[in-house]
């Protein structure tokens, strides 16, 4: 469904990406790990059309994302939910929602939009109690509920995630973990991007490893999680030496 | 039609150049951060690894070399600390240290589903009995083999240096309906067979797994004959990483390589240039998701032919045709490759000093192949009691079986009596 070659991303003279090579099998859910600065977010960035200058390739299902702009991607089927969840504070939860189906207003979609709006609030009772208070004075989770339920709201294909967990208490990490868990069993095709690399490859299908803009590791999650270069850097283990234990 | 795994031996074959470019690059990261080997060899040849766009671009990386595994003796090409490797694994190098590979317990993993591939492209299930003879110098691939059966259930009997005889009665009354073997024990079983006047409908036999070594059509439609069974030729490397990598499937037209896991170019052997497909030449192997022990662009020796088109039986993995010469100076006795450097270097440390002239046959005696060495007398080989001669000899013999896997001759011929000219072993037809 989405597909990357040799993706390189440009901040000015510095080089983000380093020739990423990655793709999303449609019903799969995959997830990118790895230190802060190793280029997750400018990658999911950069298939949304936010970041001015890469090189290489992004193909979602097939079509090159080259020259088109962020709206046009969203019309395509991509969503993102980004860092911090960026959401507009003294809207409403709902006009926040509804903000999510923007594009989907001018072609007249008014029904099918009521139709997910009903399935977010079912998705997320919460939004449902809250549905007229401002975003800004809901809680951190309420916020990435909130922030997953506007990007669902565009009726995505693919959804892509960026750090859904940050500044999250352990459960409400759990409860969105779940959630991203229930999307995919209806067949949403997801990119998640996460620090918290074990929360992220205990759910997802495959996953890859950036370290300095570059893959470094890929292969199943379940494989990834056991990797022991993976553990030690990732999942909370120490770095050791060489051969340390052996002699 | 048999499959191990449809969704990876069928894949799409855009879905195939993608996967295999996403792990070509990241092999090609984890090589140039954590082996100095290859970082080295990067700079040296100036290869920018992220210039590697195109599975095509792996042509500007510099080869690895039987020769590299002994510079790097023993752990100078793991990619992984040491304490995460779970299995090490010897084989004769070229020169006196041995070749070193490691494992991870994920590595072992994918070399245990490779081989369970193989074996159920020959037909191979949880009802068969699968009996594993071959000689000391593939003992890695008996305990590969022995894991891949397991993991689809079949009942095996791992690799046991037994007498051909005991070989055969095992084979007979444990009622084995799977070997695996080289094409020369096979047929040093089929002799025994006939010395003992064992009828092939005596046994259960069915398949047999030829391995080691590219066996001849003629050979194998004998030994199809006179065992009355199938045969499947699995293609693997003794001296790292593993069995089984290349396999067989009904159609009998070749072999597929597990792409998924490696990547396969053909090379003239002489300019290193990838030769275009269908032609013959060297097969050049990259390891795609071995973490312990990556191998960039190893030159094998072998030679194959990529055959082009897709295979009659599903499987979108490439065939290639094994071939029987070789493009280097190994020796292949029994599937085990012995190199006359090797060979040269152990004289040496038996007798202080390298001889002048020798000659290296590879022998049939029955149905046996072994090796034999013609050494030229010279002054200081020379005794006046032959005892003495055979005593050495014999050491000589033995220190050299030991270290190569084979069974050795030694043979002292008097100058003269014998033109020592030929670099190439003599091979007896």
């Amino acid at each position: 469904m989405l597909r990357l070659r040799n993706l390189k991303c440009y901040y000015g003279r510095i080089r983000a990406i380093n020739g990423v090579t990655l793709s999303v099998r449609p019903g799969e859910m995959v997830a990118l790990i790895g230190a802060n600065g190793a280029g997750k977010s400018t990658l999911l960035q950069a298939v949304c059309g936010l970041v001015p200058h890469w090189d290489g390739e992004i193909r979602f299902e097939k079509q090159s994302l080259k020259h088109f702009k962020p709206q046009n991607i969203v019309q395509k089927g991509v969503s993102l939910v980004p860092e911090g969840r960026l959401l507009f504070p003294p809207m409403s939860v709902l006009e926040n929602l509804k903000l999510g189906a923007y594009l989907r207003y001018r072609r007249r979609e008014h029904a099918a939009i009521a139709e997910d709006l009903e399935s977010v609030l079912t998705l997320f009772p919460v939004l449902r109690e809250r549905v007229k208070q401002a975003a800004g004075t809901l809680s951190g989770g309420e916020q990435q509920m909130l922030a997953i339920g506007r990007a669902l709201m565009a009726r995505p294909r693919l959804l892509l995630l960026d750090e859904p967990s940050m500044g999250l208490a352990p459960f409400l990490v759990q409860l969105i973990l779940d959630v991203l868990v229930q999307l995919r069993t209806r067949g949403m095709t997801i990119l998640l991007v996460e620090q918290n690399a074990r929360a992220a490859l205990q759910i997802a299908d495959r996953g890859y490893v950036l370290e300095n803009g570059s893959v470094v590791l890929e292969g199943a999650a379940g494989d990834l999680l056991a990797d022991q270069d993976v553990k030690r850097a990732y999942l909370g283990k120490d770095y050791r030496e060489f051969d340390e234990g052996r002699g | 039609m048999a499959l191990r795994d449809p969704r990876e031996e069928c894949l799409d074959l855009e879905e195939r150049g993608q996967q295999q470019l996403e792990r070509l690059q990241s092999v090609l990261n984890r090589a140039f951060k954590n082996v100095p080997f290859y970082r080295n060899r990067f700079q040296e040849f100036s290869v920018d690894q992220s210039r590697i766009e195109r599975l095509e671009d792996l042509a500007t990386v510099p080869f690895t070399e039987r020769v590299h595994f002994s510079e790097n003796y023993p752990y100078g090409l793991f990619a992984v600390p040491l304490r995460d490797v779970v299995r090490i694994h010897t084989a004769p190098g070229i020169y006196l240290q041995p070749t070193v590979s490691g494992y991870t317990k994920h590595d072992l993993v994918v070399w245990r589903e490779l081989v369970a591939r193989s074996l159920v492209a020959a037909g191979l299930s949880s009802v068969d009995i699968l009996q594993i003879d071959l000689d000391a110098g593939l003992a890695n691939w008996g305990r590969e083999y022995k894991d891949g059966a397991e993991l689809i259930e079949a009942s095996v009997i791992p690799l046991t240096l037994l007498h051909p005889e005991k070989q055969l009665m095992i084979l007979r009354d444990y009622r084995t309906s799977t070997l695996v073997t080289t094409a020369s024990a096979a047929r040093q079983l089929v002799q025994g067979m006939y010395r003992s006047s064992l009828n092939p409908n005596a046994l259960a036999l069915k398949t047999l797994i030829l391995v080691g070594e590219p066996p001849d059509d003629s050979v194998r439609a004998q030994l199809e004959e006179q065992l009355h069974v199938k045969t499947w030729v699995h293609y693997g490397l003794s001296d790292v990483p593993g069995p089984a990598l290349a396999f067989e499937c009904e159609v009998r037209n070749g072999l597929h390589v597990s792409e998924d896991h490696f990547f396969a170019e053909v090379i003239d052997s002489t300019s290193g240039v990838p030769v275009p497909e269908g032609e013959e030449g060297e097969l050049v192997l990259t390891t795609l998701t071995t973490r312990a022990f990556p191998l960039i662009r190893f030159r094998t020796g072998d030679r194959v032919r990529l055959i082009p088109g897709s295979c009659p039986c599903g499987r979108t993995l490439r065939r290639i045709h094994w071939l029987h010469q070789r493009t280097d100076e190994l020796m292949v006795i029994r599937g085990v490759k012995v190199h006359q450097r090797h060979a040269l270097m152990v004289m040496e440390r038996v007798l202080g000093f390298v001889p002048e002239r020798q000659q290296f046959f590879i022998r049939r005696s029955g149905m046996r192949d072994y090796l034999e060495i013609w050494l030229q007398v010279e002054e200081r080989l020379f005794s006046d009691e032959i005892k003495q001669m055979e005593k050495v000899a014999q050491r000589l013999g033995m220190e050299l079986e030991q270290e190569l896997g084979v069974t050795v001759r030694m043979r002292f011929k008097e100058a003269g009596s014998f033109e020592f000219s030929r670099l190439e072993p003599i091979r007896d037809e």
